[in-house]
């Protein structure tokens, strides 16, 4: 029981320390590794990011392995995943957009898998980490970039960038392709932020709730574990909707840039 | 590392790196991997199930077709049936016709024959009995007279005596309807 009430005791440095510690954590190296001088190393990050991975492929390749004509309940699950990239998520603006399913959904299981794992006592949240988060949405632009100037070409993917009819031409057509160019580079970053911001506020959130224990002491777990217990089922359910807004964003971003010219 | 606390790990390289190289392989593996199988038992199916749906449409077809040709076959036998009844039924009323005409004739003829032979009897009977009354009342006569009696004279009389009656007994039946005369 005294053991107990010594939680109380903590100071606010201590406790900071001891929420902070989760995501320390993540950047402990296993191996340390580099490349041409960059840092390489295998941290927990990293570590959870191939476990997040492994899972994901394992999830869809066992489901794509045991496919029957008369399907089981784990088979229909994986063709409603697949069904629901392809008709979902893709196939926002045109048919055209639907050959990126298969990126966007890998995208979309890949964040849910890691969200969840994130979950996990003692794992690590990898898309808490802006570094991830900031990447893949990195990746998402080039792709963008990419497939807009593929389609349309470079002239005329440019020029869409303003729109037709403007007055004063000399005055507003480069103010409008600036402005639709800061909206542009913006995309990836609330793409990066949102997911970021959402999954780390979330863990913390659980954490300083659980951390009111450690400074108040032991009597505050009445309040402090049903409120974590709440914010923690809440964090299942943003996990879920944070890779779905990411990946359905993902396409919309790619299917804007594909049919940039007819909009 | 900007941020030792590691929430803001802004540029975390070995994240970064093994993120992308990471997230390719994983998309190359499913993409070859995972995504046609699933894709081509999708397409399988829907492919059964149009199959299925087509198949499903011709027998209803079909099924509509038989069951438009059993109808009017059966219409058809019906009216088959109909008709044999009628023949049936209008050969069983003519023959029903002809053997009560030829009952009525038999009938007819039977009693014809009955009553001829009934007349011919009777006829002999008469005969019979005026030959016996005759005979009887000329030998009374004889015995009353004691003498003999002129058989012809006295048969003569007999007979008129007879045919007298004989006519005064039909004009008293012909009253009641008679059916001897």
């Amino acid at each position: 029981m005294s053991g107990l009430l010594t939680l109380g005791q903590l100071s606010p440095e201590k406790v900071r320390e001891e929420i902070i510690h989760t995501f320390e954590a993540g950047q402990h190296a296993y191996v340390h590794l580099s490349l041409l001088g960059i840092d390489i190393s295998i941290t927990k990050a990293v570590a959870f990011l191939w476990i997040g991975a492994a899972v994901t492929f394992l999830l869809m390749f066992v489901g794509s392995r045991m496919l029957k004509n008369r399907p089981g309940a784990y088979q229909v699950i994986v063709e409603e995943i697949y069904g629901f990239g392809r008709n979902s998520l893709a196939g926002q603006m045109g048919e055209e957009g639907r050959k990126f399913f298969p990126y966007t959904l890998t995208l979309f299981v890949f964040l849910l898998v890691l969200n969840l794992i994130g979950l996990i006592p003692n794992s690590y949240p990898v898309t808490s980490s802006i570094t991830f988060t900031l990447g893949l949405a990195l990746l998402t632009f080039f792709i963008t970039q990419f497939v807009g100037i593929q389609r349309n070409g470079l002239g005329g993917y440019v020029k869409a960038f303003v729109p037709p009819g403007l007055p004063l031409k000399i005055v507003f057509v480069p103010f409008m392709f600036f402005i639709e160019w800061i909206s542009e580079l913006s995309k990836p970053l609330t793409l990066a932020m949102r997911l970021y911001a959402n999954i780390l506020a979330g863990h913390l959130l659980i954490f300083i709730f659980l951390s009111f224990i450690l400074y108040f002491g032991t009597y505050m777990a009445v309040i402090s574990v049903p409120m974590a217990l709440v914010l923690y089922a809440f964090e299942i359910f943003v996990a879920v909707l944070q890779a779905y807004i990411f990946a359905i964003l993902t396409q919309v971003y790619i299917e804007i840039a594909l049919f940039r010219q007819e909009h | 590392m900007l941020d030792e606390t590691g929430i803001f790990d802004l540029i975390s390289t070995s994240l970064l790196f093994w993120e992308m190289i990471t997230f390719a392989i994983l998309l190359v593996l499913v993409a070859y991997f995972v995504y046609p199988p699933i894709r081509d038992q999708i397409q399988k199916r829907q492919a059964e199930i149009e199959g299925a749906i087509d198949e499903a449409q011709k027998t209803r077809e079909e099924a509509r077709e038989l069951l438009t040709e059993y109808r009017r076959q059966i219409e058809e036998a019906r009216g088959e049936g109909r008709r044999i009844l009628e023949d049936a039924r209008k050969q069983a009323d003519a023959q029903r016709e002809r053997t009560k005409k030829e009952a009525r004739e038999e009938g007819d003829r039977i009693v014809q024959r009955a009553r001829d032979e009934i007349g011919r009897e009777r006829e002999s009977a008469i005969r019979d009995v005026r030959r016996e009354v005759a005979g009887m009342v000329i030998q009374a006569s004889e015995q009353v007279l004691g003498r003999t009696v002129d058989h012809d004279e006295h048969e003569r009389l007999v007979a008129q005596a007879l045919d007298d009656l004989e006519a005064e007994v039909a004009g008293a039946s012909t009253g009641s309807g008679s059916r001897t005369a």
